[in-house]
């Protein structure tokens, strides 16, 4: 524990080796870094990536590389992803002495053009070449833009998925959503782009801040990883007397939560919470007792909150989780097995970028465990198996941190996770009411009786439909 | 002359008491000068059960309304309602005289005596006798018999009537303060005057007042007024069944069943919460939504069905061209004409004093839609009276004017 902290409570130690790379690919991704931009990011270096020099001229990102000199001559890709990629490999080795030395990089391409397409994929693989971690940030084009463009989309998502550790998928029709029919179209793309950027800065945040309960890039992986998955990301910032509640509903009402119904069915879910100093140890627990009724049992919570200054009055909750596509169960993918998986193109690299990763899995669940469970039961074994062999056993706490919200004593090992609509339906016992029937404030008045009914007496007593 | 138009509608809710001043124009408009208002105490489920703490109420609400309108109230129309009231009807029958072929007023009103000569309970008292339709010699559908030639005249009335000590306790009430009472109508029957034009009361429409304390309907078809009655379930009832079913005081679920309620079910999160502030700036209580809105939903569902069932003992509810209004301060609840026109299966929609002038903000409160139909009925009143006054003669009140 005090190791742990020691580890994690001198981040400004780090800063240099923690460097967070965001790389803007194509016209979208270049209107989505200006927004990221113009918004404020202290802790990141922004690059734009295009092949376009007009619009790499106009973005306000400090680094701007362009790319395909030879093949596109300062044009676009022209919708070609081909040429993207041909691009994006002619201009391999500028791109690569860019990315040097990140920890962290994000790729945020518009898919479904010539340049986000071709070459978003391919700056993702460079950046993982060179140890850094790789979170890809793709919009989908409009259904309305055709289905040539949202074909070539999903390859280019198919091809991001797999080389990038995780991908947060924004879909533009479910942006719609948001936008009020009437708003210019301006604004539906101001608020896609904004979307991102707050995404981006939410998750900049998640491993940046200093936490009291810290998330590392391991949560964030299990929390984003699934195969196919669609992202689920909310957040919410409020500074009003209710602000923990009013944070949490904003961030259910983000349009990638799908108003919060999505989230019964997914896995993991990352949940941050940061706030000025006056936070309260009663507002966290508002927090997460009200999503604890949006999540089932056995969804893991992965659970991290930081403190700090900059935020003043105000407190902001962050929701990320994915969820697998198709109904298809994802399975808790152990962080090694998930990276096996998608990296098997630059093997050797591998190694670098796991190992921080790695360390700090091990130590962050025990110090999970500790404030959100009570359950003497189920923290002791999750601590004496984490130390041993961490990476493997990354395997094994994850069936028992899931009741973490399901005051159940010890169903546990029986259960296999994907039963969950039986263990939900579990044993529910009937509650008699054993208090008699009143009638409230027409206690002294003239009965009303109709139909053999006294109507002063609540319907739902009456007709035995349970309230609560 | 000017004097003479003015026109006070007082309706004793059991939420609120309501006055509205109105002016009625020559060209048959009316334009609203003031409402007043009070909360309502002494009053449940439509009656007066407080005589003492009521009157003072009414006081009140009269002040504020002189105030507001800076007039001085000397009459008032009241609007009555209760479980009591109960309506039919009835079919009169007379023979036109030998001595003329011609029928004229008096053989109208001698119809009419004949159609009360019903058997009603021995303490109530009739409250309106609302004409239909007229048959002369067995030609239906007469709108207007005067001057016409026939020997045998029917008339078709539907018929209110209710306890005659309770509709007193009321009039007593106001004209203790001293007011006199113009005339005692039958709320919906008063909001029905505003809420629906000729041409929908033709089409055939029926109007739910869902107020404070009572649920009130009047049922339109062919322009006459088929179906009336009063279910004593209304707005206090969903409070109180909140207020018990949350565990909260009244107050608090007064202000949350109009703040946040709805009708809707499954429309809400998992899990959605509504955040019960309390003033002393403690930690409020968390009620959730679904729960909330189960309760309102139940209640109005099962409130719309019993008068469903009533109103299904006449066949007329086949006959609405122009669908439900629904009216009254439940009405703000949110999705209540969904809800019945789920459960009646017939359009509805929640509705509010139309064909007014003057103060917007009152005549769109479907709160207010029975206190200012009084209005609407003292001045056809008022008409037919000075129409009436110029043949010298003055008979049943709303007779023609009114139907």
């Amino acid at each position: 524990m005090i190791q742990l902290s020691r580890n994690y409570s001198l981040p400004e130690k780090k800063e240099d080796d923690l460097a967070i790379k965001i790389v803007g690919v194509g016209g979208a991704g270049a209107n989505a870094l200006d927004r990221i931009v113009l918004d404020g990011m202290e802790h990141a270096e922004m690059i734009v990536v295009n092949t376009d020099v007009q619009s790499l001229a106009s973005s306000v990102a400090t680094q701007k590389v362009q790319i395909g000199r030879v093949a596109t001559r300062g044009l676009g890709a022209g919708g070609d992803p081909e040429l993207g990629f041909n691009a994006a490999q002619e201009s391999a080795d500028e791109l690569r002495e860019t990315l040097q030395g990140a920890r962290m990089v994000f790729v945020c391409a518009g898919l479904g053009g010539g340049t986000g397409s071709g070459a978003a994929p391919c700056i993702a693989q460079m950046a993982r070449e060179s140890g850094a971690l790789v979170l890809a940030f793709a919009t989908l084009p409009f259904a309305f833009e055709g289905k040539r463009r949202t074909a070539q989309a999903m390859e280019a998502l198919r091809e991001l998925q797999r080389v990038s550790d995780a991908v947060v998928c924004f879909e533009n029709d479910r942006m719609g959503d948001i936008v009020l029919p009437k708003a210019g179209i301006h604004q539906a793309f101001a608020v896609a782009d904004t979307t991102i950027s707050q995404s981006v800065r939410a998750i900049v945040n998640v491993v940046r801040r200093p936490g009291l309960i810290q998330i590392g890039f391991d949560e964030l992986l299990s929390a984003l990883r699934s195969q196919n998955s669609r992202c689920l990301f909310g957040f919410g910032e409020s500074d009003s007397d209710n602000r923990a509640h009013e944070a949490l509903a904003l961030a259910l009402k983000n349009p990638l939560m799908d108003r919060g119904k999505m989230l019964t069915d997914a896995r993991h879910i990352l949940v941050q919470i940061s706030g000025g100093p006056g936070m309260t140890l009663t507002e966290v627990e508002i927090v997460m007792r009200e999503l604890g009724r949006h999540v089932e049992d056995h969804t893991q919570i992965l659970f991290g909150t930081s403190v700090d200054g900059k935020m003043g009055n105000r407190l902001s909750v962050t929701l990320i989780s994915s969820l697998s596509a198709e109904g298809e169960v994802a399975p808790a993918l152990p962080l090694r097995a998930a990276k096996e998986i998608a990296s098997e193109p630059p093997p050797p690299i591998e190694p670098v970028a796991i190992q921080p990763v790695t360390e700090d899995a091990t130590p962050v669940v025990p110090m999970m465990e500790a404030p959100a469970t009570e359950l003497e039961e189920i923290a002791p074994p999750a601590a004496e198996i984490a130390p041993p062999a961490p990476v493997r056993k990354e395997r094994k706490p994850v069936p028992p941190r899931e009741p973490q919200i399901a005051p159940v004593p010890a169903p546990l090992p029986v259960k296999p996770p994907p039963a969950k609509k039986e263990n939900f339906f579990q044993a529910r016992q009937e509650v008699m009411q054993f208090e008699p029937i009143t009638r409230g404030r027409f206690e002294k008045s003239e009965p009303t009786i109709v139909e053999g009914q006294d109507l002063d007496v609540p319907t739902y007593l009456r007709k035995n439909v349970r309230v609560k | 002359m000017a004097s003479s138009n003015l026109m006070v509608g007082l309706e004793i809710g059991t939420s609120k008491i309501c006055v509205v001043v109105g002016e009625g124009k020559p060209d048959g408009t009316i334009k609203i000068l003031g409402v007043g208002q009070a909360p309502s105490r002494g009053v449940r489920k439509g009656e007066i059960v407080d005589f003492e703490t009521a009157m003072k109420c009414v006081h009140e609400a009269v002040v504020d309304a002189e105030e507001k309108s800076d007039i001085m109230i000397r009459s008032v129309y009241i609007g009555i309602t209760g479980a009591h009231i109960q309506s039919f009807n009835n079919r009169g029958c007379v023979r036109v005289s030998e001595d003329h072929e011609e029928i004229d007023e008096q053989d109208i009103e001698d119809v009419k005596i004949n159609a009360r000569e019903v058997s009603i309970p021995a303490p109530n008292a009739f409250l309106h006798s609302i004409i239909q339709h007229y048959h002369v010699d067995g030609q239906d559908g007469v709108l207007n018999p005067i001057g016409m030639l026939g020997q045998k005249l029917e008339a078709d009335f539907h018929i209110i009537h209710g306890v005659r000590t309770r509709i007193q306790n009321t009039i007593r009430c106001v004209k203790e303060l001293p007011l006199d009472v113009e005339d005692v109508v039958f709320t919906p029957f008063a909001a029905a005057q505003v809420v629906l034009t000729q041409h929908q009361k033709n089409l055939g429409a029926l109007v739910i007042d869902v107020g404070g304390g009572t649920t009130d309907y009047v049922l339109y078809v062919d322009g006459a007024v088929k179906q009336s009655g009063v279910l004593a379930v209304g707005g206090d009832h969903i409070t109180n069944d909140i207020s018990m079913g949350l565990r909260i005081p009244m107050t608090r679920a007064e202000k949350l069943k109009v703040e946040e309620g709805s009708t809707v079910l499954g429309n809400c999160l998992p899990g959605e919460t509504v955040l019960l502030k309390d003033d002393s700036g403690f930690a409020g209580k968390e009620v959730e939504r679904e729960t909330l809105n189960t309760i309102i939903h139940m209640r109005l569902r099962e409130t719309f069905e019993l008068l469903k069932r009533r109103l299904e003992d006449e066949p007329f509810l086949d006959y609405l061209g122009e669908g439900i209004f629904i009216t009254g301060g439940c009405s703000q609840l949110n999705g209540i004409d969904h809800l019945a026109e789920d459960v009646f299966g017939i359009p509805a929609r929640a509705s509010h004093a139309r064909t007014m002038s003057g103060l917007t903000s009152a005549f769109e409160n479907p709160q207010f839609s029975a206190a200012i139909g009084l209005i609407k009925y003292a001045q056809a009143v008022q008409g037919d009276r000075q129409q009436r006054g110029r043949f010298g003669r003055f008979i049943g009140k709303f007779f023609n004017g009114m139907r």
